[in-house]
């Protein structure tokens, strides 16, 4: 398990940076269209419950891009350059090296065309032809239509409302969804959302196929080792089956 | 084994760079039939006119002024959003599976995403900066009240602070409490007083 995987609890940190604006620099706005781009393009939408018809689109993207795929590339950073870097930047990173790594562009190209814009700002961007944009007619269409996770339950929760279980301790892999200061703790099931939830693709660690889903209620005193306890709260985390047992 | 990590310097062009580089890369998928000119803004206008905060604000309005509603929305957010007149994708995209969280004099809720920065597009828009900062998503889960404080909200110590933490596919969002003296408000009126600040339990509405 990666520092990045278990920010919950740190302490020494500053205060908060009450930073409300969406984007810190222009330039930002532009990666959140492009990875919001590759979600709504991803070939896997051919499988999703709204009916797209993802072969049909004119785009020359065939991957298979998800928030999954996305956090991975933040979950596989050195995790001092996890925090060197802002969100975005991550982002940034983590687009371009899939481009570069999947054949879509080169290196060179990708190095070449920023030093050009980096001499010569701003630059235009090519323009559009007529075909594309249905390309763009997807885009808002997975906007609107979304990908939900929801699946029909392949089998009844293994948990009920009231049990008290332990969160596993597993290998966080290359992507987890289960965040370090829960590992090892016990908490009460509060809620079973209606339904199971696939990730759309496995994971090391167990997610994928459509499970169960809960909320699991934590005392502080159960997460937490002394200071800092707050014990007039209560912490709240979805979680995936795979990842509780029973006490 | 050596570390290869540089150190936390940054290039002094840090910004330039960023946005040069974005930029070819969008030139490049653009030249290469990935995307068109359009795509990123059309993405981007999405956000400003469709999906944003000012959804969550009339959701909230509308709780405050009909009893039988906000039982509704805090039953099933989804549906509660078919009834109002909203564009259509409000189970769109970060969408899909939203539930709200209602403050009471006895309890206050805030949300966190602690391994990302999963947030209800379709109700609240795109998420602030401080929202996906780490130093926010480290602290909240452990001393809610003092980083509350830091927001400006200062809770009574008999104030239950309850924490939802996004891990898995559900969205939350917060049903913040109705200020006094807003009795002849409007309903439209009322939705102006919200920011997503309050639908996310670090402030308190304002009059």
């Amino acid at each position: 398990m990666k520092l990045q995987h278990t920010l919950g609890g740190l302490e020494g940190l500053d205060p908060i940076n009450f930073e409300t604006e969406v984007f810190v620099e222009p330039w930002e706005q532009r990666i959140f269209g492009i990875h919001t781009a590759m979600m709504a393009l991803s070939n896997h939408l051919s499988t999703s419950l709204p009916d797209y018809e993802i072969d049909q689109v004119p785009t020359e993207f065939k991957s298979f891009w998800t928030w999954g795929h996305l956090r991975m590339g933040a979950e596989g950073m050195h995790p001092f350059e996890y925090f060197r870097l802002r969100y975005y930047e991550k982002w940034l990173g983590g687009i371009s090296g899939f481009f570069v790594e999947e054949g879509y562009i080169s290196q060179t190209e990708l190095d070449e065309r920023t030093a050009l814009f980096l001499e010569n700002e701003p630059g235009n961007l090519p323009s559009v032809d007529a075909e594309e944009t249905a390309i763009d007619t997807q885009v808002v269409k997975y906007l609107t239509e979304g990908d939900s996770p929801l699946r029909p339950l392949p089998a009844p929760p293994k948990f009920s409302v009231g049990d008290r279980v332990k969160v596993k301790n597993v290998p966080s892999g290359e992507h987890t969804r289960l965040p370090g200061h829960i590992r090892g703790r016990v908490a009460e099931v509060v809620k079973i959302y209606d339904g199971a939830f696939t990730y759309f693709f496995p994971t090391t660690d167990g997610l994928g196929t459509p499970m169960p889903v809960y909320s699991l209620a934590f005392k502080p005193e159960d997460i937490w080792e002394e200071s800092l306890i707050d014990s007039k709260s209560v912490y709240y985390n979805d979680i995936f089956e795979v990842y509780i047992e029973a006490l | 084994m050596p570390s290869n990590y540089p150190g936390f310097e940054h290039s002094p062009n840090r910004e330039a760079l960023s946005a040069a580089k974005v930029k070819a890369l969008e030139s490049l998928l653009i030249e290469k039939g990935v995307i068109t000119s359009n795509t990123v803004d059309t993405i981007l206008g999405h956000f400003e006119t469709k999906m944003g905060p000012f959804n969550g604000a009339k959701l909230v309005a509308r709780a405050w002024v009909d009893p039988a509603f906000k039982e509704r929305l805090l039953a099933d957010c989804n549906a509660a959003c078919q009834e109002m007149d909203f564009p259509d994708g409000m189970s769109g995209a970060e969408g899909e599976h939203m539930r709200i969280a209602e403050n009471t004099p006895e309890v206050h809720n805030v949300i966190v995403c602690t391994l990302c920065s999963c947030y209800p597009w379709p109700t609240l828009g795109l998420p602030p900066y401080w929202f996906k900062d780490p130093t926010f998503r480290a602290r909240i889960t452990r001393e809610p009240r003092t980083v509350l404080s830091e927001f400006g909200v200062a809770l009574d110590d008999s104030v239950e602070i309850r924490i939802w933490d996004t891990s898995a596919q559900i969205r939350w969002w917060v049903l913040p409490m109705r200020p006094a003296g807003t009795d002849d408000m409007s309903e439209s009126e009322l939705a102006e007083l919200l920011t997503p600040e309050a639908m996310m339990g670090v402030a308190k509405v304002k009059v």
